[in-house]
């Protein structure tokens, strides 16, 4: 008798700790800084387990052993499948990610909280000696501890994955409900009630472990493969900076911004083919790329005397301003002392520049709603019209060719019905894939460059006479210019997307 | 003179102050013209002038009629003339201002003018708003337009589709397509038979005969029944006319959808020109033409009209001061013109015979820290309507910002008339109700459509009840024979305003203040 219940000590000690491990774990992960949020979970943790103690003493002594059977059971669903459900609350869900993350390590701590007690007190019951009670008790509650905390990071998690991690832990507990259920049936009145919850339980878990894989992938659809090394939601987006080896990747909003390994095609492409034939530039203006990334590429023309940028989101320049990983990508460009870096609304702030500029980056998000549409219209060009010097040259990142043509052809007859001359092109990425950007200006000149005079990963003159050229899958296509009355841009964006989208 | 000077001078009048019980949100009251107005009823002791001013041409009121004559004198050349603000200046066309943030007062869009609107086109023009066919895009409505709350869902544009059933829907569509016929339909003299402005349209007397009965009637008689349909034409009437279908001239309820055959070479033809003050920068730019000397805030007492000319007694402020004029122009309201220009009947209008329908309302401007959430479906719009609401719906005052993000405030302007009620009761009411309950009424639709927390956000309220908003085109109202009489006149005293029209909308008002300018240029 009493060999079942010490075990049963050894497992539910395990088990208790194991959801513990898998909540901070898979906070951490999916919402970034590990110490906050392992600290966070240990102590509401333990506090539930706290209350649990305390409602240990509202079962009444008859009851005892059923209720410990119940718990076992409920430990067993509730956290065998609080890692699964938590993937699929973040990857669908956002939102009320941390309430229900919080819900469940409260739920699951005051669970856990209520074994202990209870197992003491059915060996109690046992006319077990209470100091020896105390001791072994004590004693195969920690062992299950060490057992558990050196097998997860080691074994358990790179090998199960948490979800299934969480899932085999909610097995064991339910198999202590069954081994004691069936150790005890002389003296479970109900017996019958608590084997049939059992076996619902049991059912539940193993068709999860089965599911796990199709939950798992469908979750993470909407989350990220590699490590989060930072996650934050500002009033305006959701920025999440991840890093696999070397390569640091920035996602708004679950999209994809930029990734290390290829980034320099990117911004190379946006800013050299324009920048290298204004040698006389003095001021350049840069809406959008709070990244510091276009920035960085600009501070290489020593000519220049100003950069302005202008970036809607304050937590995006002062993380590019601030965090390490991030300022050795853009090479401190945001502090350099020619830099000023602007928090407003491109669309307003444009209305009131006081300056004009030799050149304009528009870096800014693709179309994708009708907020963003408003920036890619006919009136907010005629504004970046009016603020660029005579000769001076607007550069936009257009969307892609290739997978949004319709996208890009309108931002082109946007640009056109303006007033300005064009010069489309456009840059393999590997990241994005076939990307575009459009050159325009107010005078009809405009070569693409044969050389470049600042050092250069990609492109050189062969390079960028091939930008200039559109092959015949990438051939222009007729199109309406975004009006603000109708929006097109934003429809033939959600258009083009969702022909490619599967 | 700026507006903080006019909004002292002037007869703004605050009627009430309070606050919210629920939030605690401040609701200000206002009643432009109510007292000023109400003070001339009965025939009270006028004070003496304490100066006199001479001048060749008085123009009196600062509304759109008044505004437009002002600018056409201005741009014709002609200087010697003088703007009375009236007790409101830009009357419908006012806006306010909170918190950096504008919004209008009054009305809030104009349709691209219709094929007649010559003179709107001028005036687009001048105010750098048009060029060739091509209008400013900035000032075209933007994407997403318009949207209904309808089975506790939002649908795209005000025509009821969402759970509307296959044959009510082809009953719309049938609908849509009379009205694109007759758009194009002219009249025995060759004009068209809906045109606008409503001087240009067509006499033919068996089109005319539509004034006899009432837009309801007429439903009837061509085999409209479906409620959805019939829903969105009540709607119509109170948005454009203030009154309900049953009330409204037939031949002005088929004028609010075929005379509205604008064109544009970068618009579909039903888009509207809106600002986020409304109307009022149209109003400010003709004001700017008349130049700020010319302007003055007063309201008139009285006019008096002889051989030669015309005197008309003023209040500037605290000072009466007696203007001399060789002619004015009374832009006015009619209902108010009764009482000050003397002996109104000699020149062929009678108050009681031609007295016409004059719908009140009620504009609700909310000042919000935070956009509330929406719901599913259509995304928030300009026009945001709830399906059978107590209100004619709010529209966004940010929503014609170039932005990328949503601002971190806007105000949402409800609208409300009280169809349901005869004209003078309808003003009772509205006088009688105190701000939270005016308040609480216009302001259920955004109860519905929101979760209830919304008024949390509001940081402020602005009620602005205007008694007379607008005249109502009621049937009969082609041949109302004082109207014809004053648009006639080409003596010292000119009417305009869009009351010789018999409704209240932009290209009216603004057709009989340039009429008056050119019989004042000769």
């Amino acid at each position: 008798m009493d060999r079942i219940l010490i075990v049963s000590v050894f497992v539910v000690a395990s088990c208790g700790l194991a959801y513990e491990l898998i909540c901070g774990a898979l906070a951490s992960y999916l919402l970034g800084d590990s110490v906050l949020q392992f600290s966070s979970i240990i102590g509401a943790y333990l506090f539930a387990m706290g209350i649990g103690s305390h409602l240990s003493k509202y079962v009444r002594d008859e009851d005892v052993l059923p209720r410990f059977i119940d718990i076992e059971l409920l430990v067993g669903l509730i956290g065998g499948l609080s890692a699964t459900l938590l993937f699929l609350v973040y990857g669908w869900l956002a939102a009320p990610f941390r309430t229900v993350l919080y819900a469940l390590v409260v739920v699951v701590g005051i669970l856990v909280g209520m074994e202990i007690p209870l197992v003491m007190r059915v060996m109690n019951a046992r006319k077990a000696e209470f100091n020896e009670l105390v001791s072994r008790v004590l004693t195969f509650d920690y062992m299950g501890a060490l057992a558990v905390s050196l097998l997860f990071p080691l074994v358990l998690a790179p090998k199960l994955g948490l979800a299934r991690t969480g899932l085999l832990f909610g097995l064991m507990n339910a198999a202590v409900a069954v081994w004691t259920a069936w150790s005890f049936r002389a003296e479970l009145p109900r017996l019958k009630a608590s084997v049939r919850r059992a076996v619902v339980v049991l059912v539940l878990l193993v068709a999860g472990m089965g599911l796990s894989d199709k939950l798992n992938t469908w979750a993470e659809q909407g989350i990220f493969g590699d490590e989060i090394i930072h996650a934050q939601t500002t009033p305006y987006q959701r920025l999440v900076v991840t890093r696999w080896h070397d390569d640091t990747r920035l996602y708004i909003n679950g999209n994809l911004q930029f990734s290390s390994r290829d980034e320099h095609r990117y911004h190379e492409a946006l800013i050299h083919p324009a920048m290298q034939t204004l040698p006389w530039a003095r001021h350049v203006l840069v809406l959008g790329g709070g990244d510091g990334l276009a920035v960085r590429e600009l501070l290489k023309y020593r000519h220049l005397q100003s950069i302005t940028l202008v970036d809607l989101d304050p937590a995006m320049t002062r993380l590019f301003s601030t965090a390490e990983a991030l300022t050795a990508l853009n090479q401190g460009s945001l502090k350099d002392k020619r830099v000023q870096v602007i928090n407003d609304d491109a669309g307003r702030w444009i209305e009131t520049a006081g300056r004009s500029f030799d050149a304009i980056f528009i870096d800014l998000p693709d179309p994708s709603n009708f907020g963003l549409g408003k920036l890619y219209s006919e009136p907010f060009y005629r504004r970046i019209a009016h603020q660029l010097a005579e000769h001076g040259l607007v550069v936009v990142q257009s969307t892609s060719p290739y997978f949004a043509p319709k996208s890009y052809w309108c931002i082109d007859a946007t640009l056109r019905e303006a007033g300005l001359t064009t010069w489309p092109y456009h840059a393999y990425v590997p990241s994005f894939g076939e990307w575009g950007f459009i050159i325009a200006g107010k005078a009809a000149r405009f070569m693409p460059p044969t050389r470049y005079d600042v050092p250069m990963r990609f492109l050189d003159g062969p390079a960028t006479a091939l930008m200039f050229q559109f092959p015949p899958d990438m051939q222009r296509v007729v199109v309406e210019p975004n009006r603000l009355n109708t929006q097109s841009l934003v429809h033939y964006f959600e258009q083009d997307w969702g022909n490619v989208i599967r | 003179m700026d507006r903080r000077g006019f909004l002292a001078a002037s007869g703004l009048m605050l009627v009430g102050c309070s606050r919210l019980a629920r939030h605690g949100t401040p609701i200000e009251l206002y009643a432009p013209g109510l007292a000023a107005g109400h003070a001339l009823r009965g025939h009270p002791a006028l004070p003496v002038p304490s100066a006199t001013l001479q001048v060749d041409t008085v123009i009196v009121g600062s509304g759109v009629a008044g505004l437009s004559a002002g600018w056409q004198l201005a741009r014709a050349g002609f200087k010697d003339f003088l703007v009375l603000s009236g007790p409101e200046l830009y009357g419908n066309a006012a806006a306010g201002e909170a918190s950096g943030l504008v919004y209008p007062r009054g009305a809030h869009y104009l349709p691209l003018p219709s094929s007649e609107s010559g003179h709107i086109r001028e005036l687009l023009y001048d105010a750098g708003l048009l060029d060739g066919m091509r209008y400013d895009e900035a000032a075209l409505i933007h994407a997403p337009q318009e949207r209904l709350w309808i089975g506790g869902r939002w649908q795209e544009g005000l025509m009821p589709e969402h759970g509307v059933a296959p044959h009510e829907r082809a009953e719309q569509a049938r609908f849509l397509a009379h009205m694109h016929q007759l758009a194009n339909t002219r009249g025995n003299d060759g004009r068209r038979v809906f045109a606008l402005p409503i001087a240009a349209a067509s006499s033919d007397p068996a089109w005319r005969a539509l004034d006899r009965i009432n837009f309801a009637q007429w439903l009837d008689r061509e085999g409209y029944h479906a409620p959805s349909l019939r829903w969105y034409l009540d709607y119509c009437c109170q948005d454009d006319y203030g009154i309900a279908l049953a009330d409204t001239s037939a031949w002005a309820g088929l004028h609010y959808f075929a005379s509205r055959n604008g064109q544009a070479s970068n618009a579909d033809e039903h888009a509207v020109l809106t600002w986020p003050d409304g109307l009022n920068p149209l109003a400010r730019h003709m004001a700017q033409r008349v130049g700020a000397d010319r302007l003055r805030a007063g309201h008139a007492l009285r006019i008096d009209t002889g051989a030669h000319g015309a005197v008309v007694l003023a209040q500037l402020g605290k000072r009466t001061v007696e203007i001399r004029a060789r002619r004015v122009i009374c832009a006015m309201p009619l209902h108010v013109a009764a009482h000050v220009v003397t002996d109104l009947a000699a020149l062929g209008y009678d108050a009681t015979l031609h007295r016409q329908h004059h719908a009140p309302w009620l504009v609700a401007n909310v000042l919000l820290d935070r956009f509330p959430t929406e719901a599913a479906g259509a995304p928030l719009s300009w026009d945001n309507v709830v399906y059978r609401g107590r209100s004619l719906g709010y529209v966004v005052s940010s929503h014609q910002l170039i932005r990328a993000a949503r601002p971190e405030r806007t105000v949402f302007t409800a609208y409300q008339t009280l169809p349901g009620m005869a004209a003078a009761a309808s003003r009772q009411h509205m006088l009688a109700q105190d701000a939270e309950t005016l308040f609480a009424d216009i302001a259920a639709d955004l109860d519905t459509v929101y979760d209830w927390r919304w008024a949390r956000h509001a940081s402020h309220v602005e009620l602005t009840l205007r008694g007379h908003a607008m005249t109502s085109p009621t049937p009969g109202f082609l041949d109302n024979a004082g109207l014809a009489a004053l648009r006639q006149l080409d003596g010292p005293l000119l009417f305009a305003h869009s009351d010789l029209s018999g409704f209240s909308v932009f290209e009216e008002a603004a057709w009989w203040g340039v009429q008056a300018a050119h019989k004042i240029l000769g």
